[in-house]
């Protein structure tokens, strides 16, 4: 995909911390939430990223890709929108649903890893591609739990889904971590069967065990066993980009800054 | 940051220097400045403050209560109006009374002056008739009665002198975050955009009967002596007009 290849090491843009984003060195491309942005009103922060010349990505939690209602066009031409003020190559979205029945769900809900289940979300995903004016990558949830009748593994899944809608791959390792210590699925495994040469950028995040769950908080410090699992993705491949998360109880900047730093050491061990 | 002595050997907090410097709106902002200076808290571009996580507390009463008004992002301006206008920032101003540093304003009253004419004319005229000499004294007392009193003592002032704005929170302390230091804003020392700085209240120049307590009286702005050539240099015109006379808008 042309004017990817190389974002570097970023960090989610957030209004809270937006002078933070601004003034750390090391952030080399941000991501903001889609549904937080308004076309024609950019803050002024995002614009004066834009003007360094600071790639923009946007992120969107409420396309509901993997359910079983009709997709919300509305939603997705908001999306292209916003990619088209930012001029971003691409936009991500979930391999989730957040809503059924009319009823939202508040949360990104694992999809069943059936075949019927893939038929409706490769319906969704080409529908979505086909009013989008940039490529579509799709992320990796956390479950906390599995739908029974599974038929594909989480990696065999996502490799049929971009295998049959040309889509592109958003791995999020804290959500892999958070998987294998909550439902036993194996990161490697996950890694070996994804086509990794369809990688868009890597997700990191901290996150919290609480007894025998372990919480994808994006609101604590990033685990030194998620950055092992973005060890193993580096040993694999060169991730077009990397990009640090964190939603809530925002740290010091020094704080922020040294997990920029620890993501990118990652990185470059890897690139010699 | 260390906590400034001044010439005088009156040991001063930041906050109180500010307060000496500009009332409790300017105590305020010198809380939030040490706060921001220790990372404690951080500012938006929307100019909401909220607290760092897990970086520490506050130092003195007014920056604990300050941080523990921040459970959800409040306006830089709105966290030091409710900080001046807290009952930490009277407990401040108590002790800077019980230190004889400020005492209670009196306001000027207007027609001052006729008491001293008044009194003059009697003064001449108990050159013939001495028993007039007892109200001419009386006229005189109600002239300086009636000029009103700084509410910084003398002490005070002389407990700033000397204090300089070695570091950005004394330098807030002396001049608010809407002043200006050598060709440049005060805001700018801590990279807040001009927009949040000027989410602070401009001092209210209308005179009170109040003793200052309140930041309406004398937000940010106005106060004692060091309204001088140098001590506001704020460009907000928060010491300019006569905004901060001898009567009781200071303190
Ligand atoms: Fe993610």
């Amino acid at each position: 995909m042309a004017g990817i290849e190389d974002l570097g090491v970023g960090i989610g843009w957030r209004p809270e911390i937006d002078l933070t984003v601004e003034r750390l060195p090391g952030v080399d491309f941000v991501e903001v939430v889609a549904e937080n942005l308004h076309i024609g009103h950019l803050p002024e922060s995002v614009a004066l990223l834009l003007e360094r010349g600071v790639p923009v990505l946007p992120h969107a939690v409420s396309l509901s890709l993997g359910g079983a209602d009709e997709v919300d066009l509305h939603r997705v031409e908001h999306l292209g929108a916003v990619a088209e003020a930012v001029g971003a190559p691409m936009v991500s979205d979930h391999v989730c649903f957040v809503r059924a029945g009319g009823l939202d769900s508040g949360h990104l809900m694992p999809v069943p890893r059936t075949r019927d289940a893939l038929d409706v979300l490769v319906a969704n995903v080409k529908l979505a591609q086909a009013n989008l004016p940039v490529p579509l990558a799709l992320e990796n949830v956390a479950a906390l739990l599995e739908w029974p009748d599974g038929e594909l593994s989480e990696g065999q899944f996502l490799a049929e889904l971009v295998e049959r809608t040309d889509c592109w791959l958003l791995v999020d390792v804290a959500n892999l971590y958070a998987n294998a210590r909550n439902i036993g699925t194996d990161p490697e495994r996950f890694l070996d069967e994804i086509p990794l040469e369809r990688l868009a950028y890597v997700h990191v995040a901290g996150g919290e065990q609480h007894g025998d769950i372990y919480h994808d908080t994006h609101a604590h410090a990033v685990l030194p066993e998620v950055l092992e699992v973005l060890d193993e993705l580096c040993s694999r491949v060169s991730p077009p980009g990397v990009l640090l998360e964190r939603d809530d109880n925002y740290p010091s900047d020094a704080e922020i800054e040294a997990e920029l730093a620890a993501i990118r050491a990652v990185v470059d061990k890897h690139r010699g | 940051m260390v906590t400034p002595t001044t010439s005088r050997a009156t040991v001063l907090s930041p906050e109180e220097i500010g307060f000496l410097t500009a009332g409790p709106g300017r105590a305020a902002e010198t809380a939030l400045a040490r706060l921001l200076d220790a990372g404690v808290v951080r500012v938006a571009r929307d100019g909401r403050v909220s607290p760092v996580h897990q970086s520490g507390g506050g130092v003195t009463v007014v920056e604990t209560r300050m941080l523990g008004r921040l459970t959800k992002p409040v306006q830089f301006g709105q966290v030091v109006q409710a900080s001046a206008n807290s009952l930490e920032m009277r407990v401040l101003q108590q002790g800077l009374r019980e230190r004889k540093l400020i005492r209670n304003p009196r306001p000027r009253m207007r027609l001052w002056w006729i008491f001293l004419v008044i009194g003059s004319f009697l003064g001449l005229a108990a050159l013939t008739e001495p028993t007039l000499l007892v109200g001419t004294a009386a006229l005189f007392g109600a002239s300086w009665w009636s000029f009103g009193a700084r509410p910084v003592t003398r002490a005070g002032r002389a407990a700033l002198e000397g204090v300089t704005g070695d570091d950005r929170v004394l330098t807030v302390a002396l001049h608010g975050f809407r002043g200006r230091v050598g060709g440049r804003n005060v805001g700018d020392l801590f990279e807040l955009p001009q927009s949040v700085v000027n989410t602070v209240p401009r001092k209210n120049r209308k005179r009170t009967d109040n003793d200052g307590a309140g930041y309406g009286s004398c937000g940010s702005g106005c106060g004692s002596s060091s309204c001088g050539s140098s001590g506001c240099s704020s460009g907000s015109s928060s010491c300019g007009g006569g905004g901060c006379g001898g009567g009781g808008g200071g303190d």
